[in-house]
């Protein structure tokens, strides 16, 4: 697994945000064992106290729950889970409505550009 | 912790260390940087008891360093320490004989994760294959504080990378480790606290992750601010 950070944001939330990803793309799965803080450490050459909050930071959110002397789990609370594909979905499209906002473009021309561009994901 | 209260010496009429306080956390990574000059080496050797220092005070959990507190602590020099003609294997053997802190098995592990043949002579490794020597000769002691000086100077950009690693894996484990370099870039990512240095004096001591999260900048950037300003 290798990740490369930006130096000015910091390094939790870059890491936070890279494991929201995998969530929400299902490679981490519901219920599914989280590596550990030093494994994650190794595994993205940072520095253990980083993933330590970055970890803290999820279980506050609720992302992942850890029992004592136990590995962290990823969540299996539907209603977290759908949380975040909602936030998930409602940054990107801030970050797509923004990026178009120079541009003089109406809904309709802009839906099968969408659908088109959608169509070739898959 | 080790911490120091207003350490000062001069060479001379030159001040070396002009008033040094800060301090060291246990499972933190500390760094202690500055672009030119000395005062880097001359802390470590300060914290080390091997330089007599003038005025202030150094401990290591509260208390002042005596022969026993060295068992608390390493120090890894820049420089080959042992005799060019011993193998990686024989000078294992020297630090199990000679130090009661040594971990034969942390010191094999260090050997895999380093890549290093324990029949090579020293005097025949490169140069970062000699720096991994000092290295595991420090790491492979059970200490709580590791010192390292410029474990990176003269080093080929992947023996670095693999010294980097060293610092995220379980050989640190929960030591507190204070490095000095010059070079920070590559190990940005890794460290807890930066203490600059300049001229002898502290001019600026912070958390590398609170400086991201408070001003936006980078370890790079404050340095830039401080000693180009």
């Amino acid at each position: 697994m290798s990740v490369s950070f930006n130096k000015r944001d910091p390094i939790y939330l870059q890491v936070i945000q890279h494991l929201k990803r995998l969530i929400v793309s299902g490679k981490l799965r519901p219920g599914e064992e989280m590596p550990s803080r030093r494994q994650l450490a190794n595994d993205f050459k940072i520095n253990p106290n980083t993933v330590q909050r970055a970890y803290s930071e999820m279980e506050e959110q609720r992302l992942i729950y850890t029992e004592p002397n136990r590995p962290s789990h990823i969540t299996e609370d539907p209603a977290v889970l759908n949380q975040l594909k909602n936030e998930w979905l409602n940054k990107a499209m801030a970050t797509f409505v923004s990026a178009i906002e120079p541009l003089d473009i109406s809904l309709d021309e802009l839906v099968p550009l969408l659908e088109e561009k959608l169509q070739k994901r898959k | 912790m080790i911490e120091l209260r207003d350490v000062q010496k001069s060479y001379g009429r030159k001040k070396v260390l002009d008033g040094i306080t800060f301090t060291a956390n246990k499972g933190d990574i500390t760094c202690l940087v500055g672009v030119n000059g000395v005062g880097k080496t001359t802390i470590l050797n300060a914290i080390m008891n091997l330089t007599p220092i003038k005025k202030g005070d150094i401990l290591i959990d509260g208390e002042k360093m005596t022969t026993e507190l060295y068992n608390k602590v390493a120090f890894i020099p820049d420089v080959a320490i042992m005799l060019p003609g011993m193998t990686v294997g024989e000078t294992m053997d020297f630090m199990k004989d000679y130090y009661d802190t040594w971990n034969g098995k942390r010191a094999k592990d260090i050997v895999r994760f380093f890549r290093l043949n324990t029949t090579d002579k020293l005097s025949e490794l490169s140069k970062g294959n000699q720096a991994k020597v000092n290295l595991l000769m420090g790491l492979a002691l059970d200490v709580d504080y590791v010192l390292m000086d410029e474990p990176f100077s003269g080093i080929d950009i992947f023996t670095r990378e693999q010294i980097t690693e060293v610092f995220s894996s379980r050989l640190v484990e929960d030591r507190g480790v204070l490095i000095t370099t010059h070079e920070i870039v590559d190990i940005e990512h890794l460290i807890d606290k930066v203490v600059l240095l300049d001229n002898g004096r502290i001019y600026k001591e912070f958390n590398a992750e609170e400086m991201r999260e408070t001003e936006g900048k980078s370890v790079v950037d404050v340095m830039r601010e401080v000693y180009n300003g």
